[in-house]
């Protein structure tokens, strides 16, 4: 995957640029705003990686001006912590999804995965399947190996959203942020708890488990090996 | 504008009250002193000219005889203009001689006639005004038995003290409206300023730290008064952009060493042996709730900006509510304990998604937290005439009145809760959250336990929305 990297600090580009070649990324990387723009309109990324403050040119002008431009290419957005309309502002000029520094590897890893393989025309088709076990968005229901399965509004919801990004490690954050619209830290486990019972429903009857813990990131639904 | 109670209360009303009082008894003992003078000197005047004239008569007597004196009367009372002058002569057998009064018993000296002694035959039925006043006489004895009796009208002293008391009363009615109507003039403008001075503080309170008190110019003491609260508001606004200024600095500041610090342990983890991974996972940990208790104290400061209004759109707290709810009901039974949740009908306020949503989180995560197993929980919506009340209420240990105000301290904790994990400002984010929204937060004893309750007004969603 070839990613672009806006950021003027240094050790947070480094942090993140190496991370990313240790996973086998091309990683590209603009240290000032201008700079950055010049390479985000030449195109030819899977991603890019923009921090909203930027020296010369902004993060958000550099997201706008490329939209402006017709590159659709998918855009995280890095914003200082606790800046509570920047979330609002990021998504408004086209960014696709934020992240608060300081961030954990792992969260931003999962957040540009989940970010690059979805598909340019957001995918609605009607089941999602993971193995033997499908739901059907329109009629609500879960089904596995045929049997049905009861779930709770919330519970379909998160399920949905495992199984729409199958395969791939979603963290508890995004989880809040997606499935419950959090966008804060709750105090007590609101997704752990979720999850577990979501996993008494869909895993504990069956052979093969389907919702895994990935250690130090978060949850991934999906057949191992 | 203001009642008139509110005006009654007012000083400019009180002070204005004692002077028009102390104006008016100036007014009355001013009338009081020329009405006696006026009288007296009237009185006076008309007693010497009877003296006067008797002593003509009784010279006449003296020098000539009883004839010419009665010659001269007679002269007299064929043309007697007003005031009108009355004579009597009589005989010493009590007979009239001459005069225009009916005969009487001699009286020596001062003598005050009613119309009715004078004239039985004419009361309430002649045409001449001057017969409804008494008559002030003077008698005289003369040396031959006879009685000589000089008098005149008071029709004059009368017409002037009418005159007088008539003069005064309209000078009085006059006096108290001017003394009236310029009082709730000067009160209603001094009220006018009070109140300005009041809706700026008001606002001030609301935030909107930028309001300043119109001043008019020209130096008077509400000017002045104005002039002191504004050079006040601009100084503490002063100092609170640069406590903002600090803190968003320190933000600054503070982050890119986190951000580093916390690279690095990350770093340290994915190389470190099994055995060292532990206390970094550890560092990491205790590094991200600092990170937590930073994130929500910049969260609070810009809550507290009120930038957040303009983006206030239409939403349903009760689906709010109950989304929320629904996340916790699980994590509540886990834990042995009982959320119930009742919402009523759609309820839509003008605010902030996702701050509501916190606000609600953070109150039911509350109970959550800190009460034992067992315990229910009630989360509710209610609507009460134009108040959206959002209320969860506990029968867990409570907390004692004396306590209350305290919660919303930033870093403030109950002793109970000093254990559990927790960095003492959920409850100051929804303090901020509600004030954003022009909401008020009361918490009560729900006998056993705690009540929560927001009130969110229907005046202020309004208020809120033409910002």
């Amino acid at each position: 995957m070839k990613i672009l990297l806006i950021e003027d600090d240094t050790q947070t580009s480094d942090y993140v640029a190496n991370g990313m070649r240790e996973r086998g990324h091309v990683v590209d990387h603009a240290a000032n705003g201008r700079d950055g723009l010049f390479r985000a309109t030449g195109g030819g990324f899977d991603i890019m990686i923009i921090d909203r403050m930027l020296p010369a040119v902004d993060g958000l002008t550099i997201v706008k001006t490329m939209r402006g431009a017709g590159i659709k290419t998918p855009v995280l957005l890095l914003t200082t912590l606790g800046g509570i309309n920047d979330r609002v502002e990021g998504l408004e000029a086209g960014a696709d999804d934020y992240l608060t520094k300081p961030f954990a590897f792992a969260e931003l890893l999962a957040r540009v995965n989940a970010l690059s393989r979805r598909p340019p025309i957001v995918d609605e088709s009607t089941v999602l399947r993971a193995g033997d076990l499908e739901l059907n968005r329109l009629k609500r229901t879960v089904t596995r190996g045929g049997k049905r399965i009861e779930l709770q509004p919330q519970e379909f919801r998160l399920l949905e959203y495992l199984m729409h990004n199958a395969g791939q490690v979603v963290t508890r954050t995004m989880l809040l942020e997606n499935v419950w619209e959090f966008h804060f830290d709750p105090r007590t486990s609101v997704v752990e708890t979720h999850i577990s019972r979501l996993r008494a429903k869909v895993d504990r009857d069956f052979d093969e488990e389907l919702i895994h813990t990935v250690r130090g990131s978060g949850y991934s639904l999906g057949i191992t090996g | 504008m203001a009642s008139p109670v509110s005006f009654l209360r007012t000083t400019s009303f009180r002070f204005l009250a004692w002077y028009a009082a102390i104006f008016g008894i100036s007014v009355v003992m001013l009338f009081a002193t020329v009405y006696w003078i006026t009288l007296a000197a009237l009185d006076r005047q008309r007693s010497e000219s009877v003296q006067r004239e008797l002593q003509v008569l009784s010279d006449l007597y003296s020098e000539r005889d009883v004839d010419s004196v009665m010659r001269a009367i007679q002269l007299r009372v064929i043309d007697l203009r007003p005031p009108r002058r009355y004579y009597l002569l009589q005989d010493a057998s009590g007979t009239r001689i001459a005069g225009n009064l009916p005969p009487m018993k001699p009286v020596e000296g001062d003598v005050e006639l009613p119309v009715s002694a004078l004239f039985p035959d004419r009361v309430g039925k002649s045409e001449d005004p001057l017969d409804a006043y008494p008559v002030a006489a003077l008698g005289l004895r003369l040396e031959n038995g006879g009685f000589l009796l000089v008098g005149e009208n008071q029709y004059r002293t009368i017409k002037a003290r009418e005159a007088i008391i008539r003069a005064f009363s309209w000078g009085i009615l006059i006096t108290v409206l001017l003394a009236a109507g310029g009082g709730m003039v000067l009160g209603v403008g001094f009220l006018r300023r009070i109140e300005e001075i009041n809706r700026t503080t008001r606002s001030i309170m609301e935030g909107d730290l930028s309001q300043r008190v119109p001043a008019r110019g020209g130096g008077t003491e509400m000017d002045q008064l104005a002039l002191n609260l504004n050079a006040m508001l601009d100084r503490i606004q002063m100092l609170m952009e640069s406590v903002k200024r600090v803190s968003d600095d320190i933000a600054h500041d503070l982050r890119t060493p986190l951000s580093r610090l916390r690279h690095q342990l990350e770093s340290a983890q994915s190389k470190a042996a099994p055995g060292e991974d532990a206390v970094i996972e550890q560092s990491i940990a205790e590094l991200d709730s600092i990170l937590a208790t930073f994130s929500a104290l910049l969260r609070i400061a810009q809550i507290e900006t009120g930038a957040r209004k303009a983006a206030f759109s239409c939403v349903d707290l009760a689906q709010i509510v109950k989304s929320v709810a629904d996340a916790y009901v699980p994590v509540a039974e886990d834990r042995d304990q009982k959320l119930e949740v009742m919402i009523g009908r759609p309820s839509s306020i003008h605010g902030d998604r996702e701050l509501l949503t916190q606000l609600v989180a953070n109150l039911i995560e509350n109970p959550i937290h800190h009460c034992p197993a067992g315990v229910k929980i009630t989360v509710g919506l209610r609507r009460d005439a134009d108040v959206t009340v959002f209320y969860v209420a506990d029968t867990g240990p409570g907390i004692p009145a004396s306590e209350r105000d305290k919660v919303f301290r930033r870093f403030y904790r109950l002793e109970a809760s000093r254990t559990t994990p927790g960095n003492g400002l959920g409850l100051s984010i929804v303090k901020a959250i509600a004030d954003l929204h022009g909401a008020s937060v009361e918490l009560s004893d729900n006998q056993p336990g705690l009540k929560v309750a927001i009130r969110f007004p229907a005046t202020a969603e309004r208020g809120a929305a033409k910002k």
